[in-house]
């Protein structure tokens, strides 16, 4: 846009004019001959555009108010340039270990991520900004208006086009050679299909193929070989095995608890992962003594003295549902606000909780830790159709 | 002892011997004791001081709680029905936590119990609490000068405790949260170290009790300075600026959604727009 001569029009009588309805093509000789600027317009005029007002923001070159406008916009991108330095400087010579925030550096070490975005956002701000500013106060401002054509194509284009696409199919000759034609159907068809089975195989799956012991049957909790499975407490360091004995818990205390097998304490990958399985954490909840307490039928005997064990997730979507109130004895569900009585089998008082909470049968081995004395005995969790309590 | 040694040379070296044996013997006895020493004050804990055993101390905490306390609790410490429980059994860690937060003497029965400014003094505290641990015992709070050394090494190890049991009610920075009928758990900002320590071991109002056998002292230090280093007036705990509460998601993402699309689709104008 640095050179906009106004009179190219006297020197080239043969060029076609701009002001006809429909402009008409030039030859190779006089499109040769053709500025840009005649180039251009003659760009529009094919393609409907009209140049409404087009004009310099600085006529004049060099003014003073020129010169304030460039400095503006070159001020953006310096300090563009400087943020970027910035930004290298402290991505590398900035403390960047973790220090406790009670340590003397602590707060040193905080500004590390605060400094490094902020260097490195302002840097591309400023030079967004930059060309933005540029074309608000240096580009020539236009306005141009394009002609919308509505509607379909002329019926001549739409004829030939069909007609070439007809004609195309006619030549390959594909109907007449059927031995092609069935293997290119049988490729594609197979190769869809394998498309299809890479993108979803994944999803079809039996989830009842280990008959009793499916993976919705069963938890953590389960002993295939009558292996003792013994309560377990989480003290922060994964390998560590802790047990639980029924004095650990004062009246009116709740602790999650986690299976754990005499075969896996030398397995520390096992060890820590039952305290991530999704289906075996368990409430283990103490009752002050003078609750009252209401026993599901069939289950009298799952509890040790006033100590309950109750699967953790929710009967209704199944979220984890720890939020034990120990003077009204419910245990809420942060997700749907379900509440479960932990005094009457943890049966459902209030929510969208439907089914009691799975209890746990429990007791107390010869040398007084606390152990399962099976699995659950119905599924843990929110229902599923082949669910059948 | 090959036979070709010459004997004098061997007896002396016997002598030697037995000196240095008898010698060594009551060497190694020493050190022995000196080691079973150690290892004994080791090993035994540290006797705490009996705060209960001044009877004038006792005389003013049952003052204290003959004016306060008593229409709530009942004369014998048994509680009133529909008024306040029973404080056998409670012990000075819960009267700490209870009257040094303010909470108690109540307000006003409600739902909750809130923080308030405390009535009494740190002695009056005491004494109170050395009145209601002579008369039925409880959890005792931990003996020490002030309340950072309560807090733990092993803060992420705290965190992870934290997450496991207080997380759910508490929110996992401390925030507090709701629960059932009015109750909620407080926002944790405001407690010391001492009162943190007191609510886990006696579990006040709905807070299960966390008792030194389920929670040890060690891990209870780590949770608090968890506590501490997430919230409260440590000036670096929001390295990344605003915490908009400590909520998580919701309010995050609602300011995005709401002032950075605001912002975002404005600035698309103004590029737009013409003089």
């Amino acid at each position: 846009m640095s050179t906009r001569p106004a009179d190219h029009g006297a020197n080239a009588p043969s060029q076609p004019d701009p002001t006809e309805a429909t402009p008409r093509i030039p030859s190779d000789d006089e499109l040769a001959r053709m500025s840009t600027d005649d180039l251009v317009r003659l760009g529009n005029r094919l393609d409907d555009v009209e140049i409404v007002s087009d004009r310099e923001r600085f006529p004049v070159p060099g003014t003073r108010a020129e010169k304030r406008a460039e400095r503006q916009v070159a001020l953006w991108f310096i300090w563009a340039g400087i943020a970027s330095v910035a930004f290298l400087v402290f991505f590398i010579w900035w403390p960047w270990e973790y220090r406790q925030p009670q340590e003397d550096d602590g707060l040193t070490w905080s500004l590390y991520t605060p400094l490094i975005g902020l260097s490195f956002g302002f840097a591309v701000f400023a030079f967004g900004m930059g060309v933005i500013a540029y074309s608000k106060k240096l580009l020539p401002e236009d306005l141009a208006v394009q002609q919308r054509h509505d509607g379909r194509s002329q019926e001549i284009d739409r004829a030939t086009a069909a007609a070439r696409l007809v004609q195309t199919g006619r030549r390959s000759g594909i109907s007449r050679r059927k031995l092609v034609y069935r293997s290119i159907g049988a490729a594609g068809g197979v190769l869809t299909l394998g498309v299809l089975v890479a993108a979803f195989g994944g999803l079809v799956n039996n989830p009842w193929k280990q008959g009793k012991n499916s993976a919705l049957l069963i938890t953590g909790w389960h002993s295939e070989d009558g292996e003792r499975v013994y309560l377990r407490r989480d003290t922060g360091e994964a390998e560590e095995v802790a047990l639980v004995r029924p004095g650990d818990l004062e009246p009116g205390a709740m602790e999650t608890v986690y299976p754990f097998k005499e075969s896996m304490r030398s397995n520390e990958e096992e060890l820590k992962e039952v305290l991530h399985s999704s289906d075996s954490p368990v409430m283990l909840i103490r009752l002050r003594p003078n609750v009252a307490v209401i026993k599901r039928a069939g289950q009298e005997d799952f509890n040790y003295g006033t100590l309950f064990a109750y699967s953790k997730i929710c009967s209704h979507m199944g979220c984890p549902t720890s939020l034990y109130e120990d003077q009204t004895n419910r245990i809420l569900c942060p997700c749907h606000q379900s509440q479960f009585q932990a005094n009457e089998y943890a049966k459902p008082v209030f929510g969208p909780a439907a089914r009691p909470l799975a209890q746990l049968p429990i007791a107390v081995d010869d040398q007084g830790y606390l152990y399962a004395r099976s699995d659950f005995i119905e599924p843990v969790g929110p229902a599923f159709w082949e669910r059948n309590s | 002892m090959s036979d070709d040694k010459p004997r004098p040379a061997r007896t002396r070296a016997r002598r030697g011997t037995k000196m240095r044996r008898r010698l060594s013997g009551l060497l190694a006895l020493g050190v022995a004791l000196v080691a079973a020493g150690a290892l004994y004050s080791v090993v035994t804990p540290e006797a705490e001081p009996a705060l209960a055993a001044d009877p004038a101390i006792i005389r003013e905490g049952q003052q204290i709680y003959d004016n306060s306390c008593i229409t709530c609790h009942g004369t014998n410490l048994q509680g009133v029905q529909g008024r306040g429980p029973s404080l056998i059994g409670s012990g000075e860690a819960a009267v700490y936590y209870q009257v040094s937060t303010g909470r108690m003497p109540l307000a006003a029965q409600g739902a909750n119990a809130e923080r308030k400014p405390p009535r009494f003094d740190e002695a009056q505290i005491d004494a109170l609490g050395a009145f209601i641990q002579a008369n039925g015992g409880g959890p005792t709070m931990p003996v020490v000068a002030n309340g950072e050394e309560l807090r733990g090494e092993d803060i992420g190890r705290g965190g992870e405790l934290f997450r496991l049991n207080c997380a759910s009610c508490h929110n996992f920075t401390g925030r507090g949260g709701a629960l059932s009928q009015g109750k909620f758990a407080p926002n944790l900002d405001p407690a010391s170290e001492e009162q943190i320590y007191a609510a886990m071991l006696h579990g006040p109002q709905n807070m299960p009790v966390f008792a030194d056998s389920q929670l040890s002292p060690e891990e209870k230090r780590d949770i608090i300075s968890w506590i501490k280093s997430v919230g409260g007036a440590n000036p670096s705990k929001n390295p990344g600026g605003a915490e908009l509460g400590g909520f998580g998601p919701v309010p995050e993402g609602a300011l995005a959604f709401f002032v950075g699309l605001a912002a975002l689709i404005g600035i698309s104008l103004w590029i737009g727009s013409r003089q």
